[in-house]
């Protein structure tokens, strides 16, 4: 192929579908309260999507509860067993009052990356505001159940017993900022992950028109890809609902 | 990634607070610079903790003692 041929091809190509545009918010119904928009945006659209999408399936999953379940019945009953079963391998049978919590949280979650592989969809775990909402709001919780459970006591974890009391000052604040850092941590490894798979996947199906014949090899590894693609988006709802589950494990039975 | 993650988020994490602290106190900008240090510090506990398998609940001894004490039942078992 022809050196100086490659970067005008490569700009037409990604001028016509930028890898960045897919994450783009744009407003459906433009709502303005008090000089705030709070328009109804396409974020907005595939999270109620999602919402109702769960909400139907177990609707209709536990509509005829039957002993011998039925193939939608075993599939909830699959997931019920699969989150319970977290909960009591990570928290014990205390963390159990918090199960619905942790259900909807993973079920909206995978709901959220499941329909973010459809095409021309929006991923809205992509954006850091979501998933970072969603992260702060497991951190005040978990915080507030820690400091309901034991008090002042809470404050304890920050210092290893056994250790020398003059490492103190030393060891406390690095124990603070490890732990202030969790909620950003928590939503940056799903929205990072999510991004980054989406921007991969549509660089290289620019490949695949960039190369013309030989874009058979990048075809191969977009299909590759995608299906990783679909591994990912169970694995980071997987990661996000256990760290959730490990961070109420602190916050229920202080170590 | 994941060790990046750790590393950038708990350093950003680290400053502001020291920064908080320092616009509170008006004590610019030794806590900012004290901070910043503890803040690399737990990055790198972090970035430890995910090297050595380590699980990620609150403290560094306990999650080295309940990882050895697991590793010690499986020697057994």
């Amino acid at each position: 192929m022809a050196e100086e041929l490659v970067p005008a091809l490569e700009e037409s190509v990604f001028d016509l579908h930028p890898p960045m545009h897919q994450f783009e918010v744009r407003s459906i119904v433009p709502i303005e309260i008090g000089g705030v928009d709070v328009s109804f945006t396409n974020s907005a659209l595939l999270m109620c999507i999602a919402v109702g999408l769960a909400g139907l399936f177990f609707w209709f999953a536990t509509a005829h509860r039957s002993v011998v379940p039925g193939r939608l019945q075993s599939v909830a009953e699959l997931m019920y067993e699969f989150i319970a079963n977290m909960i009591r391998d990570n928290v014990g049978t205390a963390g159990m009052k918090y199960f619905p919590y942790i259900f909807t949280l993973f079920v909206f979650v995978f709901v959220g990356n499941m329909l973010g592989m459809l095409p021309y969809s929006f991923t809205f775990t992509s954006h850091i505001a979501v998933t970072a909402a969603l992260a702060v709001v497991i951190f005040i919780t978990v915080t507030i159940i820690g400091f309901a459970r034991h008090g002042t006591h809470y404050f304890g974890m920050f210092f290893p017993h056994g250790a020398p009391l003059l490492t103190a000052p030393l060891l406390i604040p690095i124990e603070l900022i490890s732990y202030l850092s969790r909620p950003f941590s928590l939503s940056v490894r799903l929205f990072a992950n999510m991004t980054v798979g989406h921007i991969m996947l549509k660089v290289l199906a620019g490949f695949v028109i960039l190369m013309g014949v030989a874009g058979v090899v990048p075809f191969a590894v977009v299909l590759g890809i995608t299906v990783l693609e679909f591994f990912i988006a169970a694995l980071q709802a997987y990661v996000f609902t256990i760290l959730t589950c490990i961070y109420l494990n602190d916050a229920i039975n202080m170590h | 990634m994941r060790i990046s993650v750790e590393l950038v988020v708990t350093v950003a994490v680290g400053t502001a607070l020291g920064y908080g602290i320092d616009s509170w106190l008006g004590t610019m900008p030794i806590f900012l610079i004290v901070f910043l240090l503890f803040g690399g510090a737990a990055g790198v506990m972090n970035a430890y903790r995910v090297v050595k398998g380590l699980d990620e609940s609150v403290g560094l001894g306990g999650a080295v003692a309940r990882k050895e004490n697991a590793e010690g039942k499986k020697d057994r078992g």
